[in-house]
C-alpha cells in the first residue's frame, strides 16, 4: 500500500516528464527560454485559476462559472480604464472587490438555499457571459490608452530585472531553509525525531538547485516574467492555507464527510462561503493576467477556461468528490495541461486535434490514478 | 480457550448440510474477528445465532454472503458440500444464499414492486413487462399475506412490511438459504409474529434460515439449532430442545455478569443539564418526533437512555447537541444558563458533546489519518498566529493516543484501517479534546469487542470521577443497568419510565420500552 501510494504521487512527476522529453526532441525550440518563458507565462495564468479551483472543490463543491468571470471583470476593468479614464489600480481594485463580492453572494446561495454548486455557478457561467459581453458591447477594449503602458498591460509584459530575480531567488531558499529549520527545532523540543538532518539537506539541496536552474534558464531571456511571481505567491498562499490553518483542515474535513464536520463542531457554512469568497479574488487577479495576456478585452476572453482549471485539479490528484488533493498536485496538473498546449502549438497540431489530445490526456490522467488507487 | 465440540454434528448422517462452513478464522488487521469457527446449516432449519455484539456473527455472516471474499479468510465454505469461493455478493446469490439485513436494502422512493424486481425486471421486446412485474407481485404478496398494494412507494410502509418484502424479494431469487440478522429489532409484536410464521411456513418448503436475535424467547421459539459465538469462537451448537435459555446465556456471556459492568460512581454533583417540555418536530416532514420530554443530567452521573429502535432516544442527544429538529416547545439549561437550539460549534463551546451511533456517518474521516481525527474539533488551539503548530499538536495527539490504547500503528494509519473498538476510541478521543462537561453517548459500544467495552466504561468511570455527566443511550439492557444510575426509557418520542439502578431489571425495562403498564406483562 505504502508503495502504490507513492507510485502514485510520482506518476504524474513521470506523465510530466515524458510529455517534456517527446515535446523537446520534436521541436527544438521546446526547451529554449524563450519558449519556456513563454510556457510560464501561459501556465501562471490558468494554474492560478486552478488553484481557486482546487479550494471550491477541496470542500466537494465545484465552481463553473469562473472562465466567464475571467472575462467579464477583466472587461469592467478593460472598460474603466479604457472608456472612463480610471486609473489603472484603481480600476483593478474595482475589479478585485467586485469578484470577491459576487463569489461571496454566490457561495451564500449555494450554502444558505441548499443549492447545488453546480446548478448555481452553471448559472452564473451563462449570466457572466452575458453581462461580459454588455459590458463590452460585444466589442474589443484595449486595457491600455494609445500605446502608453500602465499597470494593468504590465501585468503580463513585465520582467524583474536579473539581480532582482537572483535576489528573490535567494531569499526564498534563504527562506524555505529557515522554515524547515524552525519546524525541526520545533520538533525537537517535544521531544520528536523528524527525518534525519542529511535527508533534509539533500531536499533542501535539490529545491535550491531547482529554484536557481530556473531563475538561470528565465534569465536567459529577459528574467522572471511578473505572472510568475504572482503564481509563486498564490502556490505558497495555497499551500499555507490547506496544510497548515484550521481553515485548510476544516476543507479536508468537509470535502472528506460533510455531516461528520458538522458534529465535529467545524462552522462548515462560513468555511465554505470564505472559499466562494476566495474564489472571486482569484478569479479577478486571473482576469487581468488573462485580458492583459489577450492585449485586449474581446468577447472570447477566459473561454472554456473553467473546465482547464478543473482538468488541472484533477490531474493533480483531487478528488472531485472532495477532501483529497494538494496546491503542488494541482500546480503539476496545470503543468502537464500547459506544456501540452505549449508543446502542440509549437508543433503546428490543428485546434481540433489539440482538443481532442488534451481531453484525452484528461481521462488518462483519471483512469491513471484510479488504477494507483487501488 | 478450550472450545467445546460442537459434537452434535452429524448424529443423522443421512441429511447433507445445505451451507457448511468449516475451520474459518478471518483476522482485521491484528484483530481476529473469527477464530477457527465451523458451523453448518441442515436442509429446512433454522439455526439461529447467539452471540454478543463483536461476538463475530455479523463477520460470519459478511463472510457467508460474499462480502469478506473469499481469499480474505482461512478456511472452507461448502454449498452442498461442494467447496465454493465467493468472490461478491452476486456468487452468493448465484449459490442461493440471501441475507436480509437490519438496514434494510430496498429503495424507498420505488413501488413495492419494482423494489420485488429490482435487477431482474421482466422485459417484453426490450421494454419492462409491467403487466407482468405486478401481477407476479400480487401473487407474491398474496402468498405472504401482505396486504399491501404493488403500486405503493416503499417510503410509506412500515420497517415489519419492508422486512416481510426483503424475503420475498430474495426468495424471489430462489434462494435457498436465508441469512436474518436481528430482523425483529424494529418490528412489534403482531409483526414479529408474522415474520416468525411465514419463516415456519418456508422451512415447510425446504429453504434453510440462519436466524440471527438477541431476543432469546424468539429464538426458543424458532430455532431448530442454537449456536452461541463468543470472542470469535463457536463455543456450543446444540438442538433447541436440549439447551436452556440459561446455558445459552452464560456460553454467550462467558463471564459473571458484574465483571462486564465496571460502574463506580462517585457522589452526585449539581445537575449541569436540565430540559423541560421539551418537544421537537423533525425539520423535513414537520411529524413531531420527541414529546414533552423533561429530565436532568447531574456532575459524576451516568444518565441511562433505553428504549426500542425508533423511540427517540437518536433524535433527543442529536436535537441537545443541536445537529437535528426545530424546537416547538421546552426549554434547555446548562449550568444554568437557558440555550436556545443552536449549532454543534456553539454547543462544544457550552461545554456539551455528542459521540454519534454512526461512527461512519457521523464520526469519522475514514480517509484521514488517526492524527487529523482527533485533534479536528480542537485544531484551532493548536495555532500559533495563523499556522498550526504541527509539533504541538502532535505532542498532544500522542498523549491521547497512548491514554486511549488505540490499536494502531501510529497517529499516521488511516482510520479505515482500524477495527470498530478502536475506530470508536477515535471517535471518543475527538470528543474529548474539546475538554466537555457534559457528554453525550449514543451506543458507544455497538459491534465492538469486550475488551474495547471495557474500555470505554472505564473512561465513563473517569469522567464522572472528574466531575463531568454522561448521558449513555444504549439498546442494551444489561449495558444500561449496568452502567447507568438512573434510567429514562422511551417509547414512541416520550419518556415512559424512570428507574433508580436498585429498581431496573431487563424485564421492567422492556416492558416501558414496549409501554406495557403491568410489568409482569412480558
Amino acid at each position: 500500500m505504502k508503495n502504490q501510494r507513492s507510485l502514485r504521487d510520482f506518476s504524474i512527476g513521470i506523465a510530466l516528464l515524458a510529455i517534456c522529453g517527446f515535446f523537446a526532441i520534436a521541436s527544438p525550440q521546446f526547451l529554449s527560454p524563450r519558449n519556456i518563458t513563454m510556457l510560464m507565462i501561459e501556465l501562471s495564468i490558468t494554474a492560478t485559476l486552478a488553484l481557486g479551483m482546487f479550494l471550491i472543490i477541496l470542500p466537494g463543491h465545484i465552481d463553473l462559472s469562473v472562465g466567464s468571470g475571467v472575462g467579464l471583470i477583466g472587461g469592467i476593468a478593460s472598460v474603466l480604464v479604457f472608456h472612463h479614464h480610471w486609473p489603472a489600480p484603481a480600476a483593478m481594485a474595482f475589479g478585485l472587490v467586485l469578484g470577491v463580492l459576487v463569489w461571496f453572494l454566490m457561495g451564500r446561495l449555494v450554502i444558505k438555499q441548499k443549492m447545488p454548486a453546480f446548478i448555481i455557478t452553471l448559472g452564473g457561467l451563462l449570466i457572466f457571459k452575458g453581462l461580459f459581453w454588455l459590458v463590452i458591447q460585444s466589442t474589443t477594449v484595449p486595457i491600455v490608452e494609445g500605446g502608453k503602458s500602465n499597470l494593468y498591460s504590465l501585468l503580463t509584459t513585465y520582467y524583474l530585472p536579473r539581480s532582482l530575480g537572483y535576489l528573490l531567488a535567494f531569499l526564498g531558499v534563504l527562506a524555505l531553509v529557515l522554515v524547515k529549520l524552525r519546524a525541526r527545532w520545533r520538533q525537537k523540543k517535544y521531544g520528536f525525531s523528524g527525518e534525519s538532518g542529511e535527508m533534509l539537506f539533500l531536499k533542501l539541496f535539490i529545491a535550491a538547485q531547482l529554484i536557481f536552474l530556473f531563475v538561470l534558464v528565465m534569465s536567459q531571456f529577459r528574467g522572471i516574467p511578473l505572472v510568475v511571481v504572482i503564481l509563486a505567491a498564490a502556490t505558497l498562499a495555497v499551500t499555507a492555507l490547506t496544510e497548515h490553518t484550521p481553515f485548510g483542515r476544516y476543507l479536508y474535513a468537509i470535502g472528506g464527510n460533510e455531516e461528520a464536520a458538522v458534529i465535529s463542531g467545524i462552522p462548515v457554512q462560513k468555511t465554505v462561503i470564505t472559499t466562494f469568497a476566495i474564489m472571486g479574488a482569484v478569479v479577478a487577479v486571473t482576469g487581468f493576467m488573462q485580458t492583459a495576456y489577450s492585449g485586449a478585452s474581446t468577447t472570447t476572453v477566459g473561454d472554456l477556461m473553467e473546465l482547464d482549471a478543473i482538468a488541472a485539479c484533477v490531474i493533480g490528484g483531487t478528488s472531485l468528490k472532495g477532501g483529497r488533493g494538494s496546491a503542488m498536485g494541482v500546480l503539476f496538473g496545470a503543468l502537464i495541461m500547459a506544456t501540452l498546449l505549449n508543446g502542440m502549438t509549437l508543433l503546428a497540431v490543428s485546434p481540433e486535434f489539440k482538443y481532442i489530445i488534451r481531453g484525452v490526456v484528461l481521462a488518462l490522467a483519471v483512469w491513471m490514478d484510479v488504477r494507483l488507487a487501488r | 480457550m478450550s472450545t467445546v465440540a460442537s459434537t452434535e454434528h452429524f448424529n443423522t448422517p443421512a441429511v447433507l448440510p445445505v451451507l457448511r462452513a468449516q475451520n474459518i478464522t478471518k483476522k482485521f488487521g491484528g484483530v481476529t474477528a473469527l477464530n477457527g469457527v465451523s458451523f453448518d446449516l441442515r436442509p429446512g432449519e433454522i439455526h439461529a445465532l447467539c452471540g454478543e455484539n463483536g461476538a463475530g456473527k455479523s463477520t460470519l455472516i459478511k463472510l457467508l454472503s460474499g462480502i469478506h471474499p473469499h481469499g480474505s479468510y482461512e478456511g472452507e465454505l461448502f454449498v452442498n458440500e461442494k467447496t465454493i469461493a465467493l468472490r461478491g455478493v452476486a456468487d452468493a446469490e448465484k449459490s442461493g444464499i440471501a441475507v436480509i439485513y437490519q438496514e434494510l436494502a430496498l429503495v424507498p422512493e420505488m413501488s413495492v414492486a419494482e423494489n420485488i424486481f429490482l435487477g431482474a425486471e421482466p422485459t417484453r421486446f426490450g421494454f419492462i413487462d409491467w403487466d407482468e412485474v405486478y401481477s407476479q407481485t400480487q401473487v407474491c404478496l398474496e402468498r405472504f399475506n401482505l396486504k399491501v398494494k404493488p403500486t405503493v412507494k416503499i417510503s410509506h410502509l412500515g420497517i415489519g412490511q419492508r422486512q416481510l418484502l426483503e424475503i420475498i424479494k430474495a426468495l424471489r431469487k430462489n434462494s435457498k438459504i436465508l441469512i436474518l440478522d436481528e430482523p425483529t429489532a424494529a418490528l412489534t409484536e403482531t409483526e414479529v409474529a408474522v415474520l416468525l410464521e411465514t419463516l415456519r411456513d418456508l422451512r415447510g418448503h425446504g429453504v434453510s434460515c440462519i436466524y440471527i436475535s438477541h431476543k432469546l424467547d424468539e429464538v426458543f421459539g424458532i430455532a431448530d439449532r442454537v449456536t452461541v459465538l463468543r470472542d470469535g469462537q463457536s463455543i456450543i451448537t446444540a438442538r433447541a430442545s436440549e439447551i436452556t435459555k440459561q446455558a445459552v446465556i452464560r456460553h454467550m456471556v462467558g463471564r459473571e455478569i458484574q465483571d462486564l459492568f465496571p460502574r463506580k460512581a462517585p457522589i452526585r454533583g449539581k445537575p449541569l443539564m436540565r430540559v423541560v417540555g421539551l418537544t421537537v418536530a423533525d425539520e423535513q416532514t414537520g411529524d413531531v418526533i420527541l414529546k414533552n420530554i423533561s429530565f436532568e443530567v447531574h456532575a459524576g452521573e451516568v444518565l441511562g437512555l433505553g428504549g426500542l429502535m425508533g423511540a427517540g432516544r437518536t433524535e433527543l442527544l442529536m436535537h441537545l447537541f443541536g445537529a437535528w429538529g426545530k424546537r416547538l416547545k421546552g426549554e434547555v439549561e446548562i449550568n444554568g444558563q437557558l440555550i436556545k437550539s443552536e449549532d454543534p460549534r456553539a454547543m462544544i463551546k457550552r461545554g456539551l458533546v455528542l459521540v454519534s451511533e454512526d461512527r461512519r456517518r457521523y464520526g469519522l474521516f475514514f480517509e484521514k489519518t488517526v492524527g487529523f481525527n482527533l485533534s479536528l474539533s480542537t485544531i484551532s488551539r493548536f495555532r500559533r498566529h495563523l499556522f498550526v503548530d504541527a509539533s504541538y499538536e502532535l505532542d498532544v495527539n500522542q498523549k491521547l493516543f497512548a491514554s486511549l490504547r488505540v490499536k494502531a500503528t501510529g497517529l499516521e494509519s488511516p482510520v479505515a484501517g482500524l477495527s470498530g473498538g478502536n475506530q470508536q476510541k477515535g471517535v471518543l478521543g475527538k470528543a474529548l479534546m474539546t475538554e466537555p462537561a457534559i457528554i453525550l453517548l449514543d451506543e458507544p459500544t455497538r459491534g465492538i469487542d469486550v475488551g474495547a467495552k471495557q474500555e470505554v466504561y472505564e473512561i465513563m468511570n473517569q469522567l464522572t470521577h472528574a466531575g463531568k455527566a454522561v448521558v449513555l443511550a444504549s439498546s442494551e439492557l444489561p449495558e444500561l443497568i449496568g452502567m447507568s444510575e438512573r434510567i429514562l426509557m422511551m417509547r414512541d418520542g416520550a419518556i415512559t419510565k424512570e428507574f433508580y439502578r436498585v429498581q431496573a431489571s431487563p424485564e421492567s425495562l422492556m416492558a416501558a420500552a414496549l409501554g406495557h403498564t403491568n410489568e409482569a406483562a412480558v
